[in-house]
């Protein structure tokens, strides 16, 4: 998600085209072409300016409906939606692969997080970070705290610090979930404060209460489009 | 008194060979300009870096060029008609049909045919939806604005320009 105004100005965008398995959009007021996984100007009048990041978040619905009660969702366009498929992901993950990295550690359509702190990129596999949630780590400095919400599949990076200070975080399960694993529950403690934190990263109870985690943008991808622009990222192995 | 006539005839079958040279570069430019970006930007297919250049650079030269390469074929057109017979008349009205159509696909967004644009977003409250819980949504808060983007939706639609409080958005997937 990006922010559309350059130079002062709002820009309208539009599918232009395909780039390698990653839209292209172009811009209504100038024309330019704009790669849609980096926000970057790579051709026209605008090529080389960049588009803001706009901080978003990949949800379930019954995950998001808690968080924000008042908001609003997009209405489906009538005419359209025989389109939409809510099972959309298997047979995406079917779909050949026109770029691979054949000597890397990943396949080109396992799902990755991305992400990149000043200019560092590093890709966690989906598969491990699920297993693993909550995930710490360091990139370029920076510690993160990588968490999977309590649905399964709703996910966040947080800065792992609290009050400048580096923290550790574990997780604490409720055993309030049913047979199928569903309505499970569970806070996160971080070690120094002791305090309880919820999946938005705000602490709800401890010495640390009041307080929220800084967020980390990430993009949930396929390895191949993940690892094409972003040639030099690191995998996170444990 | 023959050899006059012939010199006039040789020049006449220069002037016409010319007029067919300028006429074929015409309707070939015409053809190019639609054809080549159309068969580098094609879905599954490798696109290779300066290809993709090169295709950028001629879709945004292609309704200005296809509209002078295309008056240009009809012009040339015009002047080699009466000088030919009835299957050139042919091969020329044939030609001509392939020149329009490109310089009409080169003014047309095919993607957004594939993937129609969402013209003006509705927006529904959560009472509203009938959105599954296990629903994958893209959401993104905004002051205290906050706005859930179905992904089965945003798969095929792939843009919205949208506006959460007062700051202009571009919504991708």
């Amino acid at each position: 998600m990006w922010t559309r105004t350059v130079n002062g100005r709002a820009l309208h965008f539009y599918l232009a085209g395909i780039n390698n398995q990653n839209f292209l959009m172009r811009d209504e007021e100038t024309g330019t072409w704009w790669q849609q996984i980096t926000g970057k100007a790579i051709y026209g009048p605008l090529q080389g300016a960049a588009l803001e990041l706009v901080l978003s978040d990949e949800l379930t619905f019954a995950e998001w409906r808690v968080e924000s009660p008042t908001g609003q969702v997009l209405a489906p366009v009538g005419k359209y939606t025989k389109e939409y498929d809510p099972n959309w992901e298997p047979g995406v993950a079917k779909l050949p692969v026109v770029i691979s990295f054949p000597n890397t550690e990943l396949k080109s359509r396992d799902v990755v997080i991305g992400l990149t702190i000043a200019g560092a990129a590093r890709a966690y596999p989906w598969e491990t970070f699920a297993k693993q949630s909550p995930i710490l780590d360091r990139v370029n400095g920076t510690p993160l705290l990588l968490v999977l919400g309590p649905d399964g599949k709703s996910f966040r990076v947080f800065v792992s610090r609290i009050d400048g200070r580096d923290a550790e975080f574990f997780l604490q399960t409720n055993s309030s979930a049913d047979a199928k694993g569903e309505n499970k529950t569970w806070t996160l403690l971080d070690t120094t404060t002791v305090s309880q934190w919820n999946f938005q990263g705000c602490a709800t109870s401890g010495a640390a209460e009041g307080k929220c985690l800084d967020r980390i943008p990430a993009l949930k991808d396929y390895w191949f489009d993940w690892r094409n622009y972003h040639p030099d990222t690191t995998v996170y192995k444990h | 008194m023959s050899a006059p006539s012939a010199n006039s005839q040789t020049a006449q079958v220069h002037s016409s060979l010319w007029l067919w040279i300028l006429f074929s570069a015409c309707a070939f430019a015409t053809v190019a300009l639609f054809f080549i970006p159309a068969f580098i930007i094609r879905p599954f297919r490798y696109q290779g870096p300066r290809a993709l250049l090169l295709a950028m650079g001629l879709h945004q030269r292609a309704p200005l060029g296809t509209l002078i390469t295309g008056l240009a074929c009809f012009f040339l057109a015009f002047s080699l008609w009466k000088t030919v017979g009835r299957w050139r008349k042919a091969l020329i009205v044939f030609t001509l049909l392939i020149v329009t159509a490109s310089a009409v696909m080169a003014r047309q967004n095919y993607f957004e045919w594939m993937f129609h644009p969402i013209a003006g977003p509705h927006f529904l409250v959560q009472s509203e939806t009938k959105l599954d819980s296990k629903e994958m949504i893209m959401a993104v808060r905004l002051g205290s604005d906050a706005r859930a983007y179905p992904i089965s939706q945003m798969a095929y639609h792939h843009i919205l320009n949208d506006v959460v409080a007062g700051v202009p958005i571009a919504v991708t997937y």
